[in-house]
């Protein structure tokens, strides 16, 4: 798997060769032994820390459970709260607001900047590296400069205010909140995309381009008939990172919103299960809005899969 | 003479049309710089704020270079909370990636030899559940991996359990990883089936198939992983946040965090830890870019 990988089929996209031809027999008995000892850890964790839990956290989601007396079986009621609960819906429309406008906004300026910096010119090994930079950096650190950068004295309503526009409160104000986390989140999370697309863009034959020069494309058809048509498989990748990590935003908007208190204009989903859970120890609650953010993500990725057919090429 | 007209010509074209290109290319080039640079103000000016004096960020224009170099600032920060310095939250963080990193180079690249190289019952549908915990945001499984913890004792530690301990935050990566073992697994694939069977028939079985032939192989791929690995648990906030109890646990990140609930406004201290704590990981940046660049494309997983 190079550049584009298919993520639908990835099971079974690269099957090894078989190693040993066995005419037919299974496994060895003593191989046996072998895979699992391999596999031992991985079985594991898998049982323990991942597969097991999600099942877990569907059980606890039916308690009503403080962890300090034992947790009292309640159905569905976990449920119904939810769904009344104002500061759950709110962190449900925030975060489907952040996927809804980060998503296609950073994509879009991914494949422009993968485009720009897709060139064989002397230094571009370090121009590259300033693009990626963000990329290594704790969204911790990197929400503290953006909080000063949008500070009241901070240097964007500085430039605002070169050019008479007000001062603005930024991640202060209701409206502009969200959108000013996910200006910061756009830029952080460039690099990844770039990378990506940067790689998809090199797997395209340089005849295609030729060919197309001949039978007199210009820059911009070539880059809509071949170059867009040939990335989707990148497109289509970049989009389940950035579609499931939208879903996942914490660090931003604990570190950006008051350390800990973030307001009814930026809680998402994650931080309403950190305060359920690890706040006000309701591990009930937490763990069904967990299943509902669970059940989001699942039926969003299950979509975009489906979408898949419409409009990914493979070459 | 006319011949001589005709290459003067031709060669006057090529001039132009090379000097377009130049000058196209010079286009581009600056706006790439200048793009470059843009991406960059972010990290400029965590650095021109950290050597500000306090006063000097809210009276002059943030665009403007401090006055002089105040590297104050830096000794004010590491030494700002009491009983702790900021060289403690590197320690733990370093103790901490360190570890995760390890146990996942150790367990991914054993179920990756293991998918790559044997033929099992259900093996299609154990690596298909391992590709679909990729998908799963771990936060879903947040509560219950609490609530594990809570009931595991430890006599060491104030809760007797492992919470407030740092176990929570490295011991999972000893049992494998998603990530890990598919990058991995794709990297085994490449890699001859002839050199396993020679080792085999010297009479190695496959656990020294597996350490003389497969590993040394796998270096990159065991790089690409380690510094991802690395950098995850670097810049991990959440996970901190739930299992470290008391200040002098803190990692990098929740002492970051920590910092900025207590310093509001003082932002040259804040910057300068935030850029302290962004060194190790731009350092590592630059000089293994390649891997970096390997390990998003490969899989192209942030976490």
């Amino acid at each position: 798997m190079t550049s584009s990988p298919r993520i639908g089929d990835r099971a079974g996209a690269v099957e090894p060769p078989r190693r040993r031809a066995r005419s037919g027999r299974g496994p060895r008995a003593s191989e046996g032994r072998w895979v699992l000892l391999f596999l031992a850890p991985t079985l594991i964790g898998l049982a323990v820390l991942s597969a097991g839990p999600i099942l877990a956290t569907l059980a606890i989601s039916l308690t009503k459970w403080d962890m300090l007396t034992a947790p009292q079986l309640v159905g569905l009621d976990n449920y119904g709260t939810l769904l009344g609960d104002d500061r759950f819906l709110k962190a449900l429309r925030n975060t489907a607001f952040y996927t809804v406008v980060s998503v296609p906004i950073g994509l879009t300026l991914a494949l422009a900047l993968a485009t720009a910096l897709n060139q064989q010119i002397r230094g571009i090994a370090w121009i590259r590296t300033a693009y990626f930079l963000p990329l290594v950096t704790s969204a911790t650190a990197i929400a503290l400069v953006w909080l000063w950068i949008y500070s009241p004295t901070g240097p964007l309503n500085d430039i605002l205010s070169a050019f008479g526009i007000p001062r603005q409160r930024w991640i202060a104000d209701p409206v502009l909140a969200m959108p000013s986390i996910i200006a910061m989140s756009i830029w952080q999370g460039l690099p990844a995309n770039v990378i990506i697309f940067l790689a998809g863009l090199q797997a395209i034959p340089a005849e295609y381009y030729d060919a197309a020069s001949v039978d007199g494309a210009g820059r911009w058809g070539r880059f809509r008939k071949i170059t867009l048509p040939l990335l989707t498989p990148s497109m289509f990748f970049t989009g389940v990172l950035a579609l499931i990590g939208a879903f996942q935003v914490f660090d931003q908007v604990y570190v950006m919103a008051n350390p800990g208190k973030p307001g009814e204009a930026t809680i998402t989903l994650v931080y309403f299960i950190y305060e359920a859970g690890f706040r006000n120890f309701k591990m009930g609650y937490a763990a069904a809005g967990s299943w509902i953010m669970f059940l989001i993500v699942a039926v969003a990725t299950i979509v975009y899969f489906r979408t898949q057919d419409r409009w990914v090429h493979y070459q | 003479m006319s011949m001589q007209a005709a290459t003067a010509r031709t060669a006057r074209r090529s001039a132009t049309r090379r000097r377009r290109k130049l000058v196209r290319q010079a286009g581009q080039y600056s706006a790439l710089v200048v793009g470059g640079v843009a991406m960059m103000i972010p990290f400029l000016w965590m650095l021109t704020v950290s050597l500000k004096t306090r006063a000097e960020v809210f009276s002059s224009s943030p665009l403007f270079f401090p006055s002089g170099l105040h590297w104050e600032n830096y000794s004010k920060m590491w030494f700002a909370l009491p009983g702790v310095t900021f060289g403690t939250f590197f320690q733990n963080s370093i103790v901490i990636a360190s570890l995760a990193t390890l146990g996942q180079v150790i367990t991914c690249s054993m179920a990756a030899y293991a998918f790559a190289v044997f033929d099992f019952r259900f093996k299609r549908v154990l690596f298909a559940m391992i590709l679909a915990t990729l998908i799963i945001p771990f936060q879903v499984v947040l509560v219950p991996n609490f609530i594990l913890y809570r009931y595991l004792p430890w006599p060491f530690s104030e809760s007797g359990n492992w919470i407030g301990t740092n176990l929570p935050l490295w011991v999972w990566a000893f049992f494998g990883g998603a990530f890990g073992t598919f990058l991995l697994r794709q990297f085994f694939l490449t890699i001859p089936s002839e050199l396993a069977d020679a080792a085999r028939v010297d009479g190695a079985n496959p656990w020294q198939v597996f350490l003389r032939v497969y590993v040394p192989l796998a270096r990159p791929a065991l790089a690409t992983l380690a510094i991802f690995q690395f950098m995850w648990s670097w810049n991990d906030l959440l996970d901190p946040l739930i299992y470290l109890r008391d200040l002098p646990s803190y990692t990098t990140t929740v002492g970051l965090a920590f910092f900025q609930g207590q310093f509001v406004g003082k932002w040259p201290e804040m910057m300068a830890g935030a850029l302290v704590s962004l060194l190790p990981m731009i350092i590592l940046f630059v000089i293994a870019q390649k891997y970096f660049v390997r390990g998003i494309t490969l899989s192209g997983l942030k976490g």
